[in-house]
């Protein structure tokens, strides 16, 4: 219910405040992921179609009213809208489709909802056990990972990002001083990294439950405070009530109603799980493992490279800016032309791809696209373009670094290939 | 609970450890205040830019009433002498596209370029037009005024076309009320500009951050590298250059880098008084290195610039390689602004609230 008015708060922020329009209709061009290319946007206004379907599918879950169509429903939009453009992804976006999927297989309509008034045989008081241990255990990846992610030397030892970010508040009133010494940098990153860690456990004994929630509360109320995050502190904090038991639920409930709420205790039989049931959740927990952790696999700088980055509960763990200059090369006359990005891309789309690999790559193809086969006219001058080379020179920027090369002019980018290899044609990063 | 309140006492105790063991004497950074920054932007920088640009349109206009009275070669030499000064002073104030001369679209009726002359030729012999309109975004401003004052045998078309003289007037006219009714929206903003000093997007940090880098890109690619021919397989297009009928190209370049190298220095463009601005944000920061690169940068482009003699035209055929040298001295600056500087600032150039994650 209560994912459900957090997602219509979130998805109407998102509509009112023009981003459909900005980062889903306005581009010319957009970042698909790997393996999902076939997914593309719907023309011009078409696209707020799914946006309207998710308000609705979001009121659907917070009434409990065709529970599992809505959630169903919402799972799919979301997840749609999330894989056109990777230039938008964020850990949160990917977080929610992950909860959407989930909540689809649980019966959170059981109870207190709609369809358990108007459908009698839905209603039930008990929820296997699994089903909200799946949550939790969701929840635990999140924070163990973040967590995992921030043992590394530019948090713990230099304290970046956080300084460059937190020096640049300082006239917020009272603390703003504050958040420019050194020491509360290093001091937010460590108990940033502490917290993330070890979160999970406080919340899952029952002795220290109540101040672990209050720490959560705490952190996220500052995170939302400090750092452009939008919804995402919101989710963690309501999420994280998952962990607290069934009478403390009750309990709130009922203070929440005015009138007194029936518990039946009877209600219908649980249904049995299924074999499949099990092995589906065992593949889940598995990929959800897995995942975070492919970045092993690379050689490398993970922030340098970020081969193996998304989806791996990487959060805040990097500043970087980049400049990107691409270039078409005619083979034939050895002539160059120096692209404008703002002709291709957003401005976002621009500042993500200039610092992303796999995007340099494929903006690489999409130049490519555009101009084989055109004949370009300068004045007199006839060019037809003919399998011309596309090169960039690129500097980037990392947690405060100087900038260094990270692309160099001599790669044909068009040429290389785009998979999850470890790629080669990066400049390597000097600490 | 004791667990807890001992798990939290350690825990306290190593952060302010730690804490402790980092704050080394003698590293204490030297104050800094986005407020006072943004302070002196408005009060010595951009209001006194604003307040010459009006002294000099409003000189442009009354010697152009001088001309229209009394039409001779001398006094139109005054006028092209007051638009010369006018349109240098316009590059004192262009970088700062936002607050009142973004919502009016100041700089866009003001400096675009290059202009149509097809079409300023077909307003004036039609001899009604409305210069407001979008589709005239080329027909106004400073630089259809580098046609209209100096194509070749201008006194002839002034003498001999009322229309060519109306539509010059009104051209003049519109630059004089806009300039004057930004000077007074400017003034009213001014307040909310100098407290603006968060790191959203929309704050007036921001934006005088991104400004300043877009402007500094124009400079290079609308200035310089689409008439050398780098976004046209290396064929020159000179029919893109700035004021190629007055042939002053490389003044108004000059004069728009070092306004941007005085504003970066937080440093007034008419007196060069030394104040708060970037410079000292990255000394603030510990990157003295990269504020030295930055002003060493500039001081080559300019030196640069200084290097050449004749028009900017008659470069492009004399002379290509050193403006292509330009060009790549021009380029490296942009890493260093956009990359180095805007990271170190923490300032987010994303429209949405999502950086970081």
């Amino acid at each position: 219910m209560i994912f459900g008015a957090l997602m219509l708060f979130g998805i109407s922020r998102f509509m009112f405040n023009g981003w459909v329009d900005q980062l889903y209709i306005q581009p010319t061009h957009y970042f698909t992921y790997l393996g999902f290319d076939w997914v593309k946007p719907l023309e011009g206004n078409l696209m707020y179609v799914p946006f309207v379907l998710m308000i609705l599918s979001a009121i659907g879950i917070i009434l409990g009213l065709f529970y599992r169509w809505s959630a169903s429903i919402f799972f799919v939009c979301f997840t749609y809208v999330e894989l056109l453009d990777k230039s938008n992804y964020l850990n949160h976006y990917y977080f929610v489709s992950l909860i959407a999927f989930l909540m689809i297989w649980l019966p959170a309509n059981a109870r207190f909802s709609l369809d358990a008034k108007f459908f009698p045989s839905l209603s039930r008081t008990a929820m296997r056990q699994w089903q909200i241990g799946i949550l939790k255990f969701q929840l635990a990846v999140v924070y163990i990972f973040a967590g995992i992610a921030k043992v590394d030397s530019d948090w713990l030892f230099e304290a970046q990002p956080l300084k460059t970010w937190l020096q640049a508040h300082h006239n917020i009133p009272l603390i703003g001083s504050f958040l420019q010494e050194e020491w509360v940098a290093y001091a937010f990153s460590w108990t940033g990294c502490l917290y993330d860690l070890f979160i999970v456990f406080f919340l899952l004994s029952n002795r220290f439950r109540p101040t672990a929630y209050f720490f959560v509360v705490f952190f996220h109320l500052v995170t939302w405070y400090l750092f452009p995050i939008g919804v995402f502190p919101w989710v963690m904090i309501f999420s994280t009530l998952i962990f607290f038991s069934v009478s403390f639920h009750e309990r709130i409930l009922r203070l929440l109603s005015s009138k007194q709420l029936q518990l039946r205790s009877s209600g219908n039989p649980l249904p049995m799980p299924r074999k499949l049931v099990r092995l589906v959740l065992i593949i889940y927990v598995m990929v959800q493992i897995l995942v975070p952790l492919r970045c092993l696999l690379y050689r490398g700088d993970l922030f340098w490279n970020e081969e193996g980055y998304r989806f791996s509960w990487r959060v805040m763990l990097m500043h970087k800016e980049g400049h990107a200059t691409f270039y078409l090369v005619d083979k034939k006359t050895k002539r160059e032309l120096e692209i404008q990005n703002a002709d291709f891309l957003t401005k976002t789309q621009e500042d993500q791809m200039a610092t992303q690999p796999d995007m340099i790559l494929q903006y690489a193809f999409m130049l490519k696209q555009h101009y084989d086969g055109e004949v370009l006219e300068f004045g007199d001058y006839k060019f037809p373009i003919d399998d011309p080379a596309i090169r960039a020179k690129i500097y980037v920027s990392l947690n405060g670094r100087p900038s260094q090369l990270f692309v160099d002019k001599k790669h044909d980018l068009s040429k290389l290939p785009y998979n999850l290899a470890h790629r080669t044609w990066l400049e390597p990063f000097k600490k | 609970m004791r667990n807890l309140r001992r798990i939290s006492i350690v825990l306290c105790i190593s952060i302010l450890g730690i804490a402790a063991s980092c704050h080394k004497p003698g590293t204490e950074a030297t104050p800094f205040d986005k407020a006072s920054l943004l302070t002196n932007f408005s009060d010595n920088l951009i209001a006194p830019s604003l307040w010459m640009l009006e002294q000099t349109v409003n000189n442009m206009d009354s010697e152009f009433a001088n001309f229209q009275a009394n039409p001779t070669q001398a006094n139109l030499e005054s006028v092209r002498a007051a638009w010369k000064d006018a349109y240098l002073t316009w590059q004192t104030v262009k970088p700062f596209d936002f607050g009142p001369m973004k919502s009016y679209g100041f700089k866009a009726a003001t400096g675009t370029y290059p202009s149509d002359t097809a079409k300023i030729e077909a307003n004036i012999s039609a001899g009604s037009y409305t210069l407001a309109s979008a589709s005239n975004i080329d027909a106004i401003g400073f630089h259809s005024l580098d046609f209209l004052l100096h194509r070749v045998n201008a006194l002839s078309y002034f003498v001999g076309n009322a229309n060519y003289m109306t539509y010059t007037a009104d051209v003049i006219a519109k630059l004089k009320s806009e300039t004057t009714t930004i000077v007074a929206a400017w003034t009213a903003y001014a307040p909310t500009f100098k407290q603006s000093t968060g790191t959203e997007t929309t704050s007036a940090f921001s934006e005088l951050v991104n400004e300043f880098n877009r402007d500094y890109e124009i400079v290079k690619v609308a200035k310089l590298g689409i008439p050398i021919g780098k976004q046209s397989l290396g064929i020159q297009m000179p029919e893109y250059l700035e004021a190629r009928n007055s042939a002053i190209s490389f003044e108004l370049l000059r004069q728009n880098v070092l306004a941007l190298k005085l504003y970066y220095n937080g440093n007034a463009f008419s007196t060069e008084n030394e104040g708060v601005g970037f410079d000292d944000y990255l000394n603030h920061l510990d990157r003295k290195p990269l504020h030295e690169t930055i002003n060493a940068n500039f001081d080559a482009i300019l030196a640069k610039i200084d290097s050449f003699s004749g028009s900017m035209e008659a470069n492009m055929s004399t002379n290509p390689q050193a403006l292509d040298e330009l060009y790549t001295l021009m380029q490296g600056q942009v890493i260093s602004l956009k990359t180095d500087m805007t990271s170190a600032f923490g300032v987010l150039i994303t429209y949405q609230d999502n950086d970081g994650d």
